[in-house]
């Protein structure tokens, strides 16, 4: 399911996933100033937002989200 | 929407990884002015390079034996490889491995401070590095102190020519919406593969943008026909490591429980090369042992552990799915052939110079100058940092490009029209249609005319009837809409170019069974003739090379060992699976 939760008692709204994310995932509430998934489906994963977020606020899980056809 | 036009480029660099990177570096080094790198995401942080496992095939001239590398590399690639290109790699390795430590990216030393080597797949010998987010962090930070201006966020949608050279290119800015027109004397395609947004994290940022731009302004495309697949984790999004895990003792198992490599590659087993090991669980699959599964259960915990440290990402997320705890991997995982990839890209000389005067291109971008060696990373290296300097060089010589505004109204209609269709098709329903009719195995892995036709046929009624119906709600769909029409567009060419390469060699083709070297030491080259598709096939110039092939027509080595299995027949020239 890749990306899964950003903790919002944690987001400073710093931006980075916003700006790192290869798959342009992230948008910013500008209200609140936290940041949130906007573009699920195209999550691939990587886990960059997770490692690279200064407040841990993101966690990420390695499945798919979207269904690619097997092989087989 | 608002345009913003930037001129007065010496080289506009397109792709933020590894290849691009280095050639915006070199070109900087060797006199461009101007030099602007631009990223459909964020540069060092898109494409495969951010998310590259952590080795890299390596020669070290002071422990290695150049020649017998050299010679290995060819004779692996079946002699469908450009030898001068591999001897500039040769010549060139060395220096860039040096120059990206210097940089900042992290290796793995021994005490004594030698690089530690690590076998893997193949006869390869690796150097390790820190992931690839560490390394491409430290790239970004060199360009950015080299002077290269960076412009995150952009999507290149076309390339802007003048007189039958390029003059810059046009995108569209992904949070604003917002059209870009860059006038530059050379652009450098550094933007990756093809790799149809499959199984691969890391990978589906790469999809086929900088052939697509490339061919609709008629550069030659080269090597689309070939393909070494890579496999990953079937029923987990995890990335690559596989040269780690087979070459510290995992090995694959079929449904039955029986280790096949053994009996594919009695040599090197299950660290067999790719172009042996997918098309193996290929015709396990054809036999009905599929599914595969890597078998890792019973390393101890320091190999354990050494991973950890040198492919974090992809053992952080088996821990996360429970397939590793604390120092052991706690089952076996299913394993597949990945994304469907092909290897081709744009032809180019040995200056990295497409056939269209001032278009450059380098690493995923361009054919792999050999199987091994020049790819991957370390072809991003090498032809990263010659396309930069000679892109720098070629500028020296242009005067400041005029730019066309109808060319660059049409091309700006283009860019947003999937906008304008708020009822088209959803960019999901193409890229799917797309991987149903070019993923099965028994299309582009084990290759046979008839299904590669009826594929072809599907792909172009994707092109014809739904990719011009292609809709964005937003400017990010819009991105995802071009994507799904590139990564068509190669779709088509690859099956095109598979098709008219009629024997076995990097591929297996049941129908033409045979390594024909009198007629294919060839390669397929591809481009654009108007509205229609030119395939063709060019001469390697095999009298120029120090390796030479023999003349003569084999049964493809892998063919024939399956022959010995008793798996297959060969009768009148074809294969008949027993
Ligand atoms: C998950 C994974 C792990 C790997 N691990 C290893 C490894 O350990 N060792 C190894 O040798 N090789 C590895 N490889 C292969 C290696 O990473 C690639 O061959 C190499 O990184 C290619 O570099 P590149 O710069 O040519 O392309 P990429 O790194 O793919 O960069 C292409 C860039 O172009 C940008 N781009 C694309 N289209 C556009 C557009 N239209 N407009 C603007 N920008 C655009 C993308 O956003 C991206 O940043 C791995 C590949 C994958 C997928
Ligand atoms: S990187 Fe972390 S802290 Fe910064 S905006 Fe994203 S979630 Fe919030
Ligand atoms: S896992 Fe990767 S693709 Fe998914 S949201 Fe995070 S950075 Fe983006």
């Amino acid at each position: 399911m890749g990306v899964r939760k950003i903790d919002l008692t944690l987001c400073t709204g710093c931006g980075i996933c916003i700006d790192e994310c290869p798959m342009d995932v992230f948008r910013m509430d500008d209200e609140k100033n936290k940041a949130f998934i906007k573009y699920l489906r195209d999550c691939q994963s990587c886990f960059i937002c997770e490692r690279e977020c200064p407040e841990d606020a993101i966690y990420c899980l390695p499945t798919f989200e979207r269904r690619i056809p097997d092989p087989w | 929407m608002a345009e913003e036009v930037i001129r007065g480029i010496d080289v506009l660099v397109i792709g933020g990884g590894l290849a691009g990177t280095l050639a915006a570096i070199k070109a900087r080094e060797a006199g461009a002015r101007q030099v602007v790198q631009v990223d459909k995401a964020y540069a060092g942080r898109s494409g495969c390079s951010a998310c590259a496992a952590g080795v890299i095939s390596s020669f070290l001239p002071e422990e290695d034996d150049r020649e017998q590398m050299f010679t290995d590399m060819v004779v692996r690639a079946h002699h469908l490889c450009d030898q001068e290109r591999l001897q500039d790699h040769f010549d060139d390795f060395p220096a860039r491995l040096k120059e990206m430590e210097d940089f900042g990216v992290g290796f793995e030393r021994l005490p004594d401070g030698k690089l530690q080597r690590h076998p893997g797949r193949g006869t390869g010998k690796f150097v390790m590095f820190h992931g690839g987010l560490q390394m491409m962090g430290a790239m970004r930070k060199a360009a950015l102190g080299a002077g290269v201006k960076i412009v995150d966020k952009t999507m290149v949608t076309g390339l802007l020519t003048r007189d039958g050279a390029v003059s810059g290119a046009v995108g569209f800015h992904i949070p604003s919406g917002e059209f870009r027109v860059f006038g530059a004397k050379a652009v450098v395609v550094a933007a990756g593969r093809c790799w149809n947004k499959g199984r691969n994290p890391g990978n589906r940022s790469a999809t086929g943008d900088g052939l697509a731009l490339a061919y609709q302004v008629g550069a030659v495309l080269e090597g689309l026909d070939q393909a070494r697949w890579n496999n990953m984790a079937a029923r987990y999004d995890i990335g690559p490591g596989m040269n780690m895990y087979v070459g510290s003792g995992g090995f694959f198992v079929n449904s039955k429980g029986e280790r096949f490599m053994e009996r594919y590659h009695p040599e090197l087993k299950d660290r067999a090369p790719l172009n042996i090991l997918t098309p193996s669980f290929a015709m396990e699959a054809r036999r009905g042992n599929a599914p595969i599964f890597l078998d890792l259960t019973h390393l101890e915990p320091e190999t354990v552990l050494r991973f950890k440290r040198v492919i974090p990402m992809p053992m952080m997320m088996f821990e996360r799915v429970g397939v590793v705890a604390g120092d052991r991997f706690t089952r076996k995982v299913e394993w597949e052939p990945a994304a469907i990839q092909c290897d081709g890209g744009l032809k180019v000389n040995r200056r990295y110079e497409s056939t269209v005067p001032g278009l450059f291109a380098c690493g995923d971008a361009i054919p792999p100058g050999s199987g091994e060696g020049q790819r991957a990373l370390p072809g991003a290296m090498t032809s990263g940092g010659r396309a930069g300097r000679f892109a720098a060089e070629y500028v020296r010589e242009c005067g400041e490009p005029e730019l066309e505004r109808e060319q660059i109204q049409v091309l700006r209609e283009e860019t947003f029209a999937p906008l304008n269709r708020n009822d088209g098709i959803e960019p999901d329903q193409v890229l799917l249609s797309l991987q149903e009719a070019i993923s099965p195995y028994d299309v582009l892995i084990l290759r046979r005319e008839e299904r590669m036709e009826r594929a072809l046929r599907t792909v172009e009624e994707i092109w014809r009837d739904q990719a011009p119906l292609l809709c964005a709600y937003d400017p990010h769909y819009l991105r995802m809409a071009h994507e799904a029409r590139y990564m068509t567009l190669v779709g088509m060419l690859q099956l095109r170019s598979a098709l008219f390469r009629k024997e076995s060699r990097e591929n297996l083709r049941e129908d033409y069974p045979l390594i024909d070297n009198e007629s294919w030491l060839k390669w397929v080259t591809v481009r654009r003739e108007g509205d229609g598709v030119k395939v063709g096939a060019e001469m390697l110039p095999v009298e120029r090379y120090p390796v030479k092939p023999k003349p003569d027509k084999t049964l493809h080595p892998l063919w024939q060992r399956v022959e010995g299995m008793g798996i297959v027949k060969i009768e009148q020239g074809e294969v008949r699976w027993a």
